[in-house]
């Protein structure tokens, strides 16, 4: 399986609107959004703003970095498969 | 620690049925003769257990408590946030075994009450008995509510509903006033009683900062625009059940 990474705007609604639309062989996995200084100690990790199919879940996770959160994202799909 | 009366922890209570129904002076004092065990709890400190079977029933006198579940990978549905003058395990008067797992959320001051002697107050004043049930009732009112919004309500409109809830039933016991009461919990609180996550409950005050619906201080929730809050959760404050209707 491959991820690859896409850089996009995603209106949440708040300030939180740098993103990540994460690509998994070609299909459209997850919506990563980077947290802006708004959240104190999260300010930087990145928020699973939305996910598809098996990394759908509703208690989203933060991660670290972008590495981070492609690890569990891979991982998610790997259980599934 | 033997239990005995305890004026203070029984006021609580006393004061807490007065919100949601009338007392006679004999059961005022029946139920100030109750006999409790005091005890001091920290912050995020385990009550009962689920799986428990306790001989006693649990009187928060001070600081507040919550009743959840925990999944694996340490997922917690936190299912009712308890305030000073609750009893958070009353059913297990009647229903044994625990279900789930009763909690403090900051420092707290308890009282134990033992079962037998509840069962004695019970027997002996149906008045009692009845407004037990009632309690026991509102709390699943409660339940269907948290239902209904974590179904259908936006996490906006659901943090507001919650806000109403929570004003109401501390102004009830004398806790809050001036649209003021105090929210001692953690964003992360918020968002495992919610069903959300904590980057949605902040974005979500952000957002109700910026319209001007509240202030958030020092564990003090201010609510500015308490008829807006209303309006935009459709709070309709019936499932409550208060006996003095909150106009402030």
């Amino acid at each position: 399986m491959t991820l690859r990474l896409q850089p996009v705007q995603v209106a949440t609604g708040s300030y939180d609107v740098d993103g990540q639309l994460v690509f998994a062989d070609g299909f459209l996995t997850a919506v990563l959004v980077k947290l802006s200084g708004y959240h104190d100690d999260m300010a930087g990790m990145w928020f699973l703003e939305a996910g598809f199919g098996w990394v759908d879940t509703p208690t989203r996770p933060t991660f670290a970095d972008l590495d981070a959160a492609q690890t569990w994202i891979e991982e998610r799909l790997t259980c599934a498969a | 620690m033997s239990s005995a009366p305890d004026l203070h922890a029984t006021n609580r209570l006393i004061r807490k049925l007065e919100s949601i129904a009338s007392l006679s002076e004999a059961e005022r004092q029946a139920i100030e003769s109750l006999p409790v065990r005091i005890h001091k709890l920290n912050v995020r400190q385990d009550i009962v257990r689920d799986g428990d079977k306790p001989s006693h029933c649990c009187l928060i006198i001070d600081g507040w408590a919550c009743r959840y579940k925990l999944l694996s990978q340490g997922k917690r549905q936190i299912l009712s946030f308890h305030v000073p003058g609750d009893i958070l395990d009353l059913q297990s008067l009647h229903v044994p075994t625990m279900d789930h797992s009763v909690g403090t959320l900051t420092k707290a001051t308890v009282a134990f009450i033992p079962h037998e002697s509840l069962r004695e107050l019970t027997a002996h004043h149906s008045g009692i008995a009845a407004i037990f049930w009632r309690d026991t009732l509102i709390d699943a009112g409660i339940f269907r509510e948290w239902l209904v919004s974590m179904g259908r309500r936006s996490a906006f409109e659901h943090v507001a509903h919650l806000f109403c809830e929570l004003y109401l039933k501390l102004q009830a016991v004398g806790l809050a006033g001036n649209y003021r009461c105090p929210l001692p919990v953690t964003q992360a609180d918020l968002a495992d009683a919610l069903g959300l996550t904590p980057v949605h409950i902040n974005r979500v005050l952000q957002e109700m900062r910026g319209k001007t619906l509240i202030t958030l201080r020092s564990s003090t929730l201010v609510i500015e625009a308490w008829n807006e809050l209303l309006r935009v959760s459709e709070f309709d404050p019936t499932y409550l059940q208060l006996e003095k209707r909150a106009t402030g």
